[in-house]
């Protein structure tokens, strides 16, 4: 049982966690692109936030998926 | 909404152009284009008198601008009077303010420099000061000024060491700590153990003091004692200044003001004459007006120019839409909204203006996802103080006012989930009233999914509505896909039992008989659109994972109070946990609230490319305020 315990800890870490990494790879390739095109056109601000929060869905349904893990685990 | 607008054409005989332009920019509310031409009609064009005239108005609005933006907030702004200066009456005004202006500057700035270099040497000085007056004979002695930075005892020992060994007894080192923690000290030699004496201060790395240029020569002493006086000095040199920039603006920023705002116009009217076509005696403008003033124009010209001038109402046929310009005009309850479409690209003219969607949308879904009285209280304070900081009719205000909704969202739904900061509410004995987001964590996924297919139909609808003029087909397809998502979410609730069960399979019929519809008027690639769609309202499940982290973040806040030794130390720790979940919990939503509009909703219908509206109306100093 307490094993069982220990793997639904740690798959719903693992969701919320990978995710959360892909999209702090992908932010990171995205922002230092952001920035280079805001040094050249202020302009395109909103576009360039947008771009960095666009990866942050995978991380946000991650979290989504760890929390039912840990809800159906639960009971 | 998007204005409607229409196409004129005005038309009169060449003497009147000039006073035509004059009334129109009085109204201030004609956007012109640059006019069609013919065989018979031409571009106007500047005689090269006209343009030695233009240039001359450009310099010496150019020195009027300089000149009032040296003089900063001292500038007054009159209004504008009936008498006028001539052109070089101006130009002597604006050129020898903004030479005044510019040489104050200059020396305003110089005194700055030598405050800060002089503040960079004085503890250096001070303490070197005590050293030099301690009755040392100075001549045919060579002084050194040297500063040892924090911990550079070894450095000392070892420039002691290799002075000894090279120059014996030689020499006289005095050091003295001075208040930044440096050690001043002084290094004297023989002349001509000088050059001898600086070899060595290099080998051990101690760097002497390089004395600013203007003070150099003086000597030691009397450096010190000069840059002391100068210290004293400085402010009322920097006052004298100011004193005088405050006379010149007494004394000619209503001229500079006068002047400013004359040439400017002067100018944008010099500016849309090339807009003009001509024939020898008559003039043709085209534009842009919203319709509903169109009856003004004509009225105010008819009464300036009788019958001389006309205005013509070019026939919708003749014009395409995406050429006009865009007038968002909305409630004044929803204006500061604007900011936000803003941040887009103009909507094209003849589309749907997102802005009443995105006042209703954006402060709610943020108010869910913070839904915290106290948050919403501490937000609400925060943007009245950027509201009575800021001025009407500026981004600032916008944002005031947009803060203003969020933070009464926020309260509502703080209510509704019994919330003050975080479970605080719950134990002074508040009670939610929908679910408690600590608990009701899938009602909530529920609640923030719902919300995104209602979101995203809307945005279908709108999309059907903007293509319905020009492709019927694909306005069809939108719509098509508007009830498919709601058929998808209603077959998914009979699934999971929200709804009877014997609704799922004529639900998933219709789903299937819709499907073939979708493909002839979207194409092939519908079924992936449609999937995409779906995922869209997935990503509406950030509502949800916000708004718990905010919750969760704010319990741990008030967690802290218990959890350290004493009282006052967890309550320290609680407040400014508080503190930085509140500032993440408003950025946060923005950020997330935001792009809920901006990719899923607006990218089901917004159709960007909508042309600046600019009309020609009096130049104003607060154009461009922020």
């Amino acid at each position: 049982m307490e094993m069982e315990g220990s793997w639904l800890y740690l798959s719903a870490a693992l969701a919320v966690g990978i995710p959360a990494l892909a999209t702090g790879w992908a932010q990171s390739r995205i922002g230092p692109a952001a920035a280079a095109i805001l040094a050249e056109k202020p302009e395109l601000t909103v576009t360039a936030v947008l771009l960095i929060a666009i990866p942050e869905t995978v991380a946000i349904l991650g979290f989504v998926v760890s929390v039912l893990i840990l809800l159906q685990g639960g009971g | 909404m998007i204005l409607d607008m229409s196409r004129i054409r005005v038309l009169g005989p060449m003497e009147e152009l000039q006073p035509v332009l004059e009334r129109i920019q009085d109204l201030g509310l004609v956007h012109f284009v640059e006019s069609a031409q013919t065989d018979a009609l031409t571009q106007l064009v500047l005689t090269p008198h006209q343009e030695r005239h233009l240039r001359n108005v450009r310099q010496v609005a150019e020195d009027a601008d300089t000149a009032i933006n040296l003089l900063g907030e001292t500038a007054t702004l009159s209004r504008r009077t009936a008498e006028s200066l001539t052109l070089p009456q101006a130009a002597l005004i604006a050129g020898r303010t903004r030479r005044a202006l510019e040489t104050l500057e200059d020396r305003r700035r110089q005194l700055e420099e030598e405050r800060s270099l002089i503040l960079k040497f004085q503890p250096f000085f001070s303490t070197f000061e005590k050293i030099a007056t301690s009755g040392l004979d100075l001549d045919g002695i060579r002084i050194f000024y040297l500063v040892l930075r924090v911990g550079g005892e070894q450095e000392l020992l070892r420039m002691r060491a290799a002075l000894r060994s090279s120059l014996g007894e030689g020499f006289e080192l005095f050091s003295q700590p001075a208040a930044s923690g440096e050690s001043a000290m002084i290094l004297a030699v023989s002349a001509a153990d000088a050059q001898r004496a600086e070899a060595l201060l290099s080998e051990a790395g101690v760097q002497p003091l390089v004395l600013p240029d203007q003070f150099r020569e003086e000597g030691a002493i009397h450096t010190i004692q000069r840059m002391q006086a100068r210290l004293k000095e400085l402010p009322q040199d920097l006052v004298e200044i100011e004193v005088e920039r405050n006379r010149i603006a007494a004394e000619r920023g209503r001229d500079l003001a006068r002047i400013q705002a004359s040439l400017h116009d002067h100018l944008a009217t010099i500016t849309t004459m090339e807009k003009a076509v001509v024939t020898p005696r008559a003039f043709v403008f085209e534009g842009w007006i919203p319709s509903a003033a169109r009856g003004e124009l004509e009225r105010r010209l008819q009464k300036s120019f009788g019958g001389k001038v006309e205005v013509e109402r070019i026939s919708k046929e003749e014009w395409e839409g995406e050429l006009a310009p865009v007038v968002l005009k909305n409630p004044r309850l929803f204006r500061p909204f604007e900011a936000i479409t803003r941040m887009m690209p103009l909507p094209r003219y003849g589309s749907v203006d997102p802005t009443p969607f995105v006042a209703v949308f954006f402060p709610m879904f943020f108010g869910i996802a913070l839904g915290d009285i106290g948050y919403g209280a501490l937000l609400a304070a925060v943007s009245l103080g950027i509201r009575f900081r800021s001025r009407p009719d500026t981004k600032l205000r916008a944002v005031s006012q947009i803060g203003l909704a969020c933070a009464l969202f926020s309260i509502v739904f703080g209510f509704l989930y019994g919330e003050l900061f975080g479970d605080l509410g719950h134990r002074l004995g508040l009670h939610p009233i929908i679910f408690s987001r600590e608990e009701a964590v899938v009602p909530f996924l529920g609640l923030a999914l719902a919300l995104g297919v209602v979101h995203i139909v809307i945005g279908l609808c709108l999309g059907a509505v903007n293509l319905f003029r020009g492709d019927k087909r694909h306005a069809i397809g939108r719509a098509m896909a508007a009830v498919m998502v709601v058929l998808i979410a209603l077959a998914l609730m009979a699934a999971f039992e929200m709804l009877p069960g014997r609704f799922f399979t004529p639900l998933v019929i219709a789903l299937l008989a819709l499907f073939p519809i979708l493909i002839v008027a979207e194409g092939v690639l519908a079924p992936i659109e449609l999937v995409s769609t779906i995922g869209n309202v997935l990503s509406y499940a950030r509502i949800m994972a916000v708004g718990t982290a905010s919750v969760m973040m704010a319990v741990a806040a008030n967690r802290m109070a218990g959890a350290f030794g004493g009282v006052f130390v967890g309550l320290m720790f609680a407040l400014l946990f508080h503190l930085i979940n509140f500032v993440l919990s408003v950025f946060s939503p923005t950020i997330h609230m935001l792009r809920l509009q901006y990719v899923e909703f607006f990218g089901k219908f917004f159709s960007p490319g909508g042309v600046e509206y600019q009309p020609f109306r009096h130049w104003s100093p607060r154009e461009g305020a922020v």
